[in-house]
C-alpha cells in the first residue's frame, strides 16, 4: 500500500541496464528468501470458537503466538484481544465471533470456565439431510465458501494466503485424481503444497459440499 | 512455578540437535527443523531455537509473520551482534521473498519540490557515506518479564542488537527532494504490506526536525555485508538511539507530510504513558500517551547467564553491555545487595548510540547462591531504576538486571 498515491516505478530492470541507473548494484544477485513450514497448531477444543479461530486467525498470522502468551489471562482480557483483531487489524470477525473466538481462546490456553456453552452438535448440512446422494450441483458453493470463510484465504484469480483457484485448477488440470486429491485436501487442510502457510481441516464438511468445493475450483 | 522467583534463573538450554543448524542450511529443507529449546524464564516461555535464511537458530516468536529473538547467549560473543544473529521482527505477513537489488526503487514525494525515484545507485551518489554503530532494540524487548503480564510478543532479552551500519544521511535524501516550508513528519514503508487490504500498512513516522538531523541514515550495509533479507535488504532506515519500531525494512517510500501522520502504528500502537516515567500503576491505563521515542539506559551481564556455578574464592572477570538512546554511557555499577556499588570499567567506546562493553573484576567469597545487580548511568544522569516500572503496551522495560549465580 502507498502512503501517497505515488506513481508505482519498479520496472527499471530493462531500463537500468541501458541508461546505468544500477550499474553499481548490477553485480548483486537477486536476493530470495523461502520461508520454513509452519507447524503451530491451535489447541483443538469442543468450543465453537476453535473452527472459527482455524478459519479466521491464520488468514493473517500463524498460530504460534498463542500458546506463548501469559498462562493466566482472563477471558474478558482474551476478548479484548480478539476484539483488536477485529477493530485493529480488520480481522473478518462478527461481534459474535469475537465472543466465540474469546472464550475458546480463554478456556484453552487461560483456564477460564466456558460461558457460551458447548458447540452444538454438527448438523448435516441441508443437501446432505435432504437427499444424500444428491448431485454436487444442489450444493450452493457460494453459501459454503462464506460460512466457512474459504474466500478470506482464497481468490479465484489471485494469491491471498493461500493460492488462487485459478492456479490450483491449472495444477490440477491433467491429473485423472484432481477431485478425488482436492477434497481429500480440503477435508484434510495441510501444508507444503503451496508455501508454508497452513490450511486448517474442513472435516465438517459433507461429503457433498467436499464434491462441490473441489469441482466448482477445477473449473476456475 | 513461581516465575518471579525464575527470573534470573537458569535459560535451560537443551541442544537436541546442536551443530545441525549451520551446516543444514544449504540443503534448505523448507523444514525449520528445531535445532533446540531454550526456556525463557516466565510462564509460557518454552522458545523452539529454528534456523532460518541467513540466520543461525534464533528463537522463534512467530512463523508468519517472521519473529525471532537472538539466544541472550549471543550477547557473551562480543559487543557487535553477528548479522547472523541479529533478531528478526516483522508485524504483517506479507513480506518481500524476491527482490532484484538492480530494479529496486526508493521513492521520495509528498511535501517536496520534485519527487524522486531513486536506484540503489543513485541513492549512494547522494552524499559520502556515513557510518554508526548503534542499537536496535525492540519496543517490546523483555515484555516477557512484565508483572502483571501483558498481551503481545512475549520477548526475553534478546530483542536487541549492536551493529556497524553504512549509508547516506536521510537529510541527503530529502535535501535532494526539496522540503517544502511548513513540513511536519516525514512518513516512512517498507516492501511488507497487510494480507488484508483493510489491516493498516506498517508505516512509521518522524518529526521533521529529527528527520532533517544529522542521525538517521538510509542504509546498505550491516557490519560490512549486506543488510540481512530478513533485517530489511537491500536498504533499511536507522535512527540510532530510538527504538527499532522506526527502523522501517525494506525502504521503499518516504512522504514528506505538512501535518502529523495519523496511521495506526504512529496514533494507536507503539505508544507509551504521557509522562517522564513512560509508566503508570500496574494494570491501569494511561490518560494520555505519546508516540514511543528513545531508548531508556539499560546495562546487562553477558559473560555468564543466570543459573551459572562459578569457582568460589577465585578470580571472576564479569564482563557485560551498556547502552542508551544517545547521550552515551557514564558509568556501569556492580553490587551484590542492591545498597553498596562499585564501579565497573567501561571498554572501547564506539560511539554514544552503540552497545559499551564494561568489565568488572570480583572474588566470590562464599560458597553458596549470590546475586549481582548492575546498574548503568548515561551522560544526562538517567540512572536505571531499581523496581520495574509498568505500562500496558510492555514496552521500554529498563529496571537493573538481577544476576543469581552459585559458587561452588
Amino acid at each position: 500500500m502507498n502512503i501517497l498515491a505515488l506513481t508505482a516505478v519498479r520496472a527499471c530492470s530493462v531500463i537500468a541496464l541501458a541508461f546505468g541507473c544500477g550499474t553499481a548494484v548490477l553485480a548483486q544477485a537477486v536476493q530470495t528468501v523461502t520461508l520454513p513450514l509452519e507447524t503451530a497448531r491451535l489447541k483443538p477444543s469442543k468450543l465453537a470458537g476453535y473452527q472459527i479461530a482455524m478459519q479466521k486467525c491464520g488468514i493473517c498470522h500463524s498460530a504460534d503466538y498463542i500458546s506463548q502468551q501469559p498462562p493466566a489471562m482472563t477471558a474478558a482480557q482474551w476478548t479484548a484481544e480478539v476484539r483488536k483483531m477485529e477493530h485493529a487489524y480488520a480481522a473478518p470477525l462478527s461481534d459474535g465471533d469475537v465472543a466465540q473466538i474469546g472464550e475458546y481462546l480463554a478456556v484453552t490456553y487461560g483456564g477460564a470456565k466456558p460461558t457460551l456453552g458447548p458447540v452444538a452438535a454438527a448438523t448435516p448440512a441441508p443437501a446432505a439431510a435432504a437427499s444424500p446422494g444428491a448431485p454436487a450441483a444442489e450444493v450452493d458453493v457460494q453459501a459454503v465458501l462464506k460460512s466457512n470463510a474459504c474466500l478470506g484465504c482464497h481468490a479465484v484469480a489471485q494469491k491471498i494466503v493461500g493460492p488462487a483457484y485459478h492456479d490450483v485448477a491449472a495444477r490440477y488440470k491433467n491429473d485423472p485424481q484432481a477431485q478425488a486429491r482436492l477434497e481429500a485436501s480440503i477435508k484434510a487442510g495441510g501444508s507444503g503444497k503451496w508455501g508454508p502457510v497452513v490450511m486448517p481441516p474442513f472435516a465438517n464438511l459433507s461429503p457433498q459440499e467436499l464434491k462441490a468445493l473441489a469441482a466448482f475450483v477445477l473449473k476456475q | 512455578m513461581n516465575h518471579r522467583d525464575e527470573h534470573d534463573a537458569l535459560r535451560r538450554v537443551f541442544l537436541q540437535r546442536a551443530g545441525l543448524g549451520a551446516a543444514a542450511m544449504g540443503t534448505l529443507p523448507l523444514q525449520a527443523f528445531a535445532a533446540g529449546h531454550e526456556t525463557l524464564p516466565f510462564g509460557n516461555g518454552e522458545r523452539e531455537l529454528v534456523t532460518y535464511p541467513g540466520k543461525r537458530p534464533l528463537l522463534r516468536v512467530t512463523t508468519r509473520p517472521p519473529h525471532l529473538e537472538t539466544p541472550f547467549s549471543a550477547f557473551g560473543e562480543g559487543v557487535i551482534t553477528p548479522n547472523n544473529a541479529f533478531f528478526v521482527r516483522y508485524h504483517l505477513a506479507n513480506i518481500p521473498k524476491r527482490i532484484d537489488a538492480a530494479a529496486y526503487r526508493l521513492r521520495v514525494g509528498g511535501h517536496v519540490k520534485q519527487s524522486l525515484s531513486l536506484s540503489l545507485a543513485e541513492l549512494k551518489a547522494l552524499a559520502a557515506p556515513v557510518e554508526v554503530v548503534a542499537v536496535n532494540q525492540c519496543s517490546g524487548n523483555s515484555r516477557g518479564f512484565f508483572e502483571p503480564r501483558v498481551f503481545g510478543a512475549q520477548l526475553g532479552n534478546g530483542s536487541m542488537g549492536n551493529a556497524r551500519w553504512v549509508g547516506v544521511p536521510l537529510r541527503a535524501v530529502l535535501e535532494k527532494a526539496g522540503v517544502l516550508s511548513g513540513a511536519k513528519q516525514v512518513a516512512f514503508n517498507g516492501l511488507d504490506t497487510p494480507v488484508l487490504p483493510k489491516t493498516p500498512d506498517f508505516i512509521k513516522a518522524l518529526n521533521i526536525d529529527l528527520a532533517l538531523s544529522a542521525e538517521p541514515i538510509v542504509a546498505w550495509s550491516m557490519n560490512g555485508a549486506d543488510i540481512p533479507f530478513l533485517n530489511g535488504y537491500p536498504i533499511k532506515l536507522i535512527v540510532p538511539g530510538y527504538f527499532g519500531t522506526y527502523w522501517v525494512k525494506h525502504l521503499s517510500e518516504i512522504v514528506v507530510m505538512d501535518h502529523d501522520f495519523d496511521g495506526f502504528f504512529m496514533s494507536t500502537a507503539y505508544r507509551v504513558p504521557d509522562n517522564a516515567c513512560q509508566c503508570v500503576p500496574a494494570g491501569t491505563a494511561p490518560t494520555a500517551t505519546r508516540p514511543i521515542t528513545t531508548l531508556p539506559v539499560r546495562s546487562f551481564i553477558t559473560s555468564v547467564a543466570g543459573g551459572a556455578r562459578v569457582p568460589a574464592g577465585k578470580a571472576l572477570q564479569l564482563k557485560g553491555i551498556a547502552f542508551d538512546g544517545g547521550s552515551g554511557i557514564r558509568k556501569v555499577e556492580v553490587s551484590e545487595d542492591g545498597q553498596q556499588w562499585r564501579d565497573a570499567t567501561l571498554g572501547k567506546d564506539l560511539g554514544r548510540f552503540s552497545f559499551r562493553e564494561w568489565s568488572f573484576d570480583m572474588t566470590p567469597q562464599r560458597k553458596g547462591e549470590f546475586k549481582l545487580l548492575v546498574r548503568a548511568t548515561n551522560m544526562q544522569g538517567d540512572v536505571q531504576p531499581a523496581t520495574a516500572s509498568w505500562n500496558p503496551g510492555g514496552y521500554a522495560r529498563n529496571v537493573v538486571e538481577t544476576t543469581r549465580l552459585l559458587a561452588v
